[in-house]
């Protein structure tokens, strides 16, 4: 078992090893989700839509015959693609933004791939909304409405993987963006080949050692357990939405831009969300606005709720990957050339995000000490299920061949991976060797038993007759620190201070599960130390309501857990002065010989608790609020490394995962127990990644077989090892606490660990996800 | 039916549907919303409720089959029941919390509070066999091994009462 951390600066609350604030309503069943509210009691009259999803892989509606719908008892509204406020609505891109900032129609992240049309009559994957939606008393009701729709399907060519898709004369899915699949350049993206840095060719030309290799990632999904949901209602000429979306700022931008509403005539609300993991950042945004429109249409409040199958709209981007390495004797990389072709589905939204945002940042940081560097990468539609963004967005099928290309070559050079790795990866802004790096390196050698256990490929003892032991390991520059979140603009934060010396903290995030409201309880304690607060002095105010006028800070990169605190720090001085301001008249002293100390106001003579002076007359409420932009010195970024152990049965093909070390450089930790739940919890969805979930389509109909919990396979918890967090204090960032995200950094790494470690143990690679016993029985040669 | 300790009269028609699932009508009709209607077929265990003393599915279940049994929602349980004091508490270091996101949290509070009623000092592996069936994508199954754990230790402090 870990040790608890040792944090680098004694603090009083932040980093602290305790519940979560909601844990009590959590374990209750009484927290407030969006699908516990959106019910008739609270919304009379409302009414529930559904929307049809096309059931070929590629197909246009030639024509709709709704009259048996419409006559159906307790239908109330149906909504065509051919009713012009539908069809006005301008095409539009899931991605507008991955909500760190709230940009408009017009700047939105990825303007030149706005694939979607609303309700089109065009469907480019088994699954597509399209055509129409219908609104009714019951969700049973409005089903089978759908069903009595009669459609004529014009069914079109479709392609389910994105080598076919690149070939001469494929079907062109969406003509309007890419002339052969292929997304073209763009702003942010930048050219195929958008990061060239030296000459690669002339790197390979003074190595003494040139190796190749290929990776393919697939898409598991998000399998958020809440499935997404909104309610709609109109007031005159005013909207609410209530959901279980991340954002509210961005949502309330989202509906405003595509209905053409006033700002102030849009308001959205977000209370508890039943998991994230980056389903909201794309995937399924049209629903708000068919949903709106069903309720402006039928003057009723309307539901719209994912069923399960349903809830398999978006997930991680597949990607196949080519490496080139060269490399001199003694582990010095001379070139890296990488190549990437992603399978970005049905929807292009934030796709290049994945294979181009993300590793250009990578090769700013960790691959910053390689003097010749190419990366190039494709981004190809096919008519599979859409796919970007995931937790890890990008990162984890860069890992995947980056750890590959670590191993593989500290194999071939018959090098330690370990003193490889530390020999060529820091970051621009320090020295190598990187400290963090190589403190998660040796950190998770000796938690694993690198020494005792790593063995030659395939060179271990066996067990039981066929089954082989191995170790392996995976390292990734994290990529959540405060510099790296300059486009988020505005992070603000609110603190009221009452006479008894309780506080209501209103730091808008929507509560999605990675404890971020922990750690804003704590950071407001910590920074309010000058006035005795304890934490249970504190309430978080949970509803994020964009009707508050304040800008809720989205949880996504990880970031939010330090974000607020850093504004929160500010907060404190500011309130401080404040009391100052207040109490020196009161008290008949120069407000810049007065102090506060642990409750007290302190000045020569004079010495009378905040609290008692609070009580004085109205002074009462203190507000304080600040509204500031993420620090932008550059302070480079902390390293995360997984190790796994794991045994392979060579007669079955099955790989069982003995243990998993995950070590996150922190810079600092905001929450322990947030930090190791994030840590143990992140490993489920890592596993499931590397050997038991996948999506699985009917290659003769073009159709998924498996939208389901039952054969999509998530891990119990009878699938999972024994899970070993550790957390590390190296890194320093800038501000108060100079954090870093550490979410989604808990997955990234762990595939490629174990895929090491089966190299390891049986001495053949299986490079393909998920890791499954087929290929693992085909790497042996036995099938 | 008996629905936390109250005898309730239901019919078919005017309160329910012959079709209308158990989950449905407990969450919809009787406003019991801790449990959560997720994958809707039996795979993820986020409807847990207890009858007759058993952890059920809720959503495979119809609420007419209910007809003339116990039924025990996560609103029914005590405020200080245990189990829901240790889900709540789980802050070990090396294991996380017990909950995240706190979606599955009630399934599983209620099918362990389920084994503890039938096995008051159940082994880890005992545990484990008896949550492999609900579902935790946040991932925090360490922590409610834990939990459960220290569930049991505090029925054994409180005179083996649950």
């Amino acid at each position: 078992m870990s040790a608890p951390y040792q944090p680098r600066v004694p603090r009083r609350f932040v980093g602290s090893y305790r519940p979560r604030i909601d844990a009590v309503e959590k374990a209750h069943g009484s927290a407030p989700y969006a699908d516990d509210e959106i019910a008739e009691r609270n919304y009379p009259g409302l009414l529930h839509a559904r929307v049809l999803r096309c059931p070929y892989p590629r197909a246009r509606i030639k024509h709709l015959d709704t009259t048996k719908a419409e006559a159906l008892p307790g239908v109330r509204c149906l909504l065509t693609y051919r009713d012009p406020e539908v069809a006005r609505l301008k095409p539009t891109n899931a991605g507008w933004t991955d909500a760190v900032d709230t940009v408009s129609y017009d700047n939105m992240m990825w303007r030149k791939f706005r694939d979607r049309r609303v309700l089109g009559d065009y469907a480019t994957w088994a699954g597509d909304e399209v055509g129409i939606a219908i609104a009714a008393d019951t969700e049973q009701i409005a089903e089978q409405a759908l069903r009595m729709v009669e459609v004529e399907w014009e069914q079109l060519p479709f392609l389910l993987d994105p080598i076919s898709a690149m070939q001469p004369g494929a079907p062109v899915i969406h003509p309007e963006v890419a002339e052969h699949n292929v997304l073209p350049p763009d702003p942010i993206g930048g050219p195929d080949v958008f990061l060239n840095r030296g000459d690669v060719e002339q790197g390979f030309a003074g190595a003494d050692v040139v190796i190749e290799m290929d990776t393919s990632h697939h898409n598991p999904t998000q399998g958020s357990l809440d499935p997404w949901c909104c309610v709609a209602k109109w007031d005159d000429d005013r909207l609410t939405v209530f959901s279980n979306s991340y954002s509210a700022d961005q949502t309330r931008m989202h509906i405003s831009q595509m209905l053409d509403l006033p700002i102030h005539k849009v308001r959205v609300i977000s209370k508890y969300v039943g998991g994230q993991f980056g389903r909201c950042d794309t995937g399924d945004q049209p629903f708000f606005l068919f949903t709106a429109l069903l309720a402006r249409k039928s003057g009723r409040p309307v539901k719209f709720k994912h069923t399960r199958r349903d809830s398999f709209h978006d997930t991680r981007q597949g990607a196949l990957y080519h490496c080139k390495v060269g490399a001199k004797t003694d582990g010095a990389i001379t070139a890296l050339h990488f190549k990437s072709i992603g399978d970005i589905g049905a929807h292009a939204d934030h796709s290049v995000f994945a294979l181009k945002f993300a590793p250009a940042e990578i090769a700013e940081v960790a691959l910053a000490p390689i003097p010749n560097v190419k990366m190039e990468s494709y981004a190809v539609y096919t008519n599979r299920i859409p796919s970007c963004m995931m937790r890890g967005v990008g990162n984890s099928q860069f890992n995947f061949i980056f750890g590959r290309m670590i191993d593989g070559l500290a194999e071939r050079l018959d090098m330690d991976p370990i003193e490889l790795a530390i020999k060529n990866f820091g970051h621009e802004w320090g020295s190598c060797p990187d400290q963090s790096l190589t403190a998660v390196l040796e950190t998770g050698a000796e938690r694993i038993g690198w020494a005792d256990k790593r063995h030659k490929p395939g060179q271990g003892p066996l067990y039981e007759g066929a089954k082989r032991r191995g170790v392996g390991f995976s390292v990734h520059p994290g990529w959540h620190a405060e510099w790296q979140e300059e486009r988020r603009g505005q992070v603000q934060a609110k603190v009221t201070l009452y006479p008894d010396g309780t506080v209501t903290l209103d730091a808008p995030t929507v509560e999605t599960g990675t404890g971020s409201n922990t750690c804003n309880v704590l950071g407001c304690a910590e920074a309010l130390a000058f006035l005795g607060a304890r934490p249970e002095d504190i309430t978080w105010v949970s509803t994020v309501d964009t009707d508050n006028g304040m800008r809720d800070c989205v949880q996504t990169d990880s970031a939010v857990s330090f974000l607020q605190s850093e504004v929160l720090a500010v907060v404190a001085e500011q309130l401080k002065q404040k009391l100052v301001d207040i109490a020196a008249p009161v008290l008949g002293v120069p407000a810049d010989q007065l102090s506060i100390q642990n409750g007290q106001f302190v000045a020569p003579g004079h010495s009378v608790s905040v609290k008692d002076l609070l009580w004085q007359g109205d002074l009462v409420p203190v507000s304080v609020m600040v509204s500031r932009r993420p620090s932008t010195q550059r302070t480079g970024v902390p390293y995360i490394a997984s190790f796994a152990e794991v045994e392979v049965d060579t007669e079955t093909g099955r790989t069982q995962v003995l243990k998993i070390v995950i070590i996150n450089d922190c810079g600092t930790v905001m929450y322990a127990s947030g930090a190791e739940a994030q840590q143990v919890g992140g490993q489920v969805m890592a596993l499931g990644e590397a050997l038991t979930e996948e999506l699985i389509y009917d290659p003769v109909r073009g159709v998924p077989l498996n939208f389901n919990l039952i054969d999509y396979k998530m891990p119990t918890i009878l699938d999972m090892p024994l899970v070993e967090p550790v957390l590390l204090e190296v890194w320093r960032g800038a501000g108060e606490y100079g954090a870093c995200g550490i979410g989604e950094g808990t997955l990234t790494c762990t595939p490629r660990a174990v895929a090491n470690a089966i190299h390891n143990a049986i001495g053949v690679r299986v490079d393909e996800l998920p890791l499954t016993p087929e290929k693992v029985l085909r790497a042996l040669g036995k099938i | 039916m008996r629905i936390n300790g109250e005898d309730r009269e239901f019919e078919v028609g005017r309160d329910l549907l012959p079709t209308t699932t158990l989950s449905a009508f407990l969450r919809e009709r009787l406003g019991c919303t801790g449990l959560k209607i997720s994958c809707d077929e039996g795979a993820c265990g986020a409807c847990t409720i207890i009858m007759d003393g058993k952890a059920v599915l809720s959503c495979m279940l119809l609420a007419v089959e209910a007809d003339g049994h116990d039924l025990l929602t996560i609103e029914g349980l005590p405020a200080d029941d245990p189990v829901i004091e240790a889900f709540a508490e789980q802050c070990e270091p090396g294991h996380g919390t017990a909950l995240q996101c706190g979606y599955c949290t009630p399934g599983f509070v209620m099918t362990a509070r389920a084994l503890l009623d039938e096995n008051p000092t159940p082994t880890l592996d005992e545990v484990k066999e008896a949550l492999s069936g609900n579902l935790c994508r946040c991932g925090c199954y360490a922590g409610i091994a834990m939990a459960v754990g220290h569930a049991a230790e505090k029925i054994a402090e409180r005179g083996g009462r649950a």
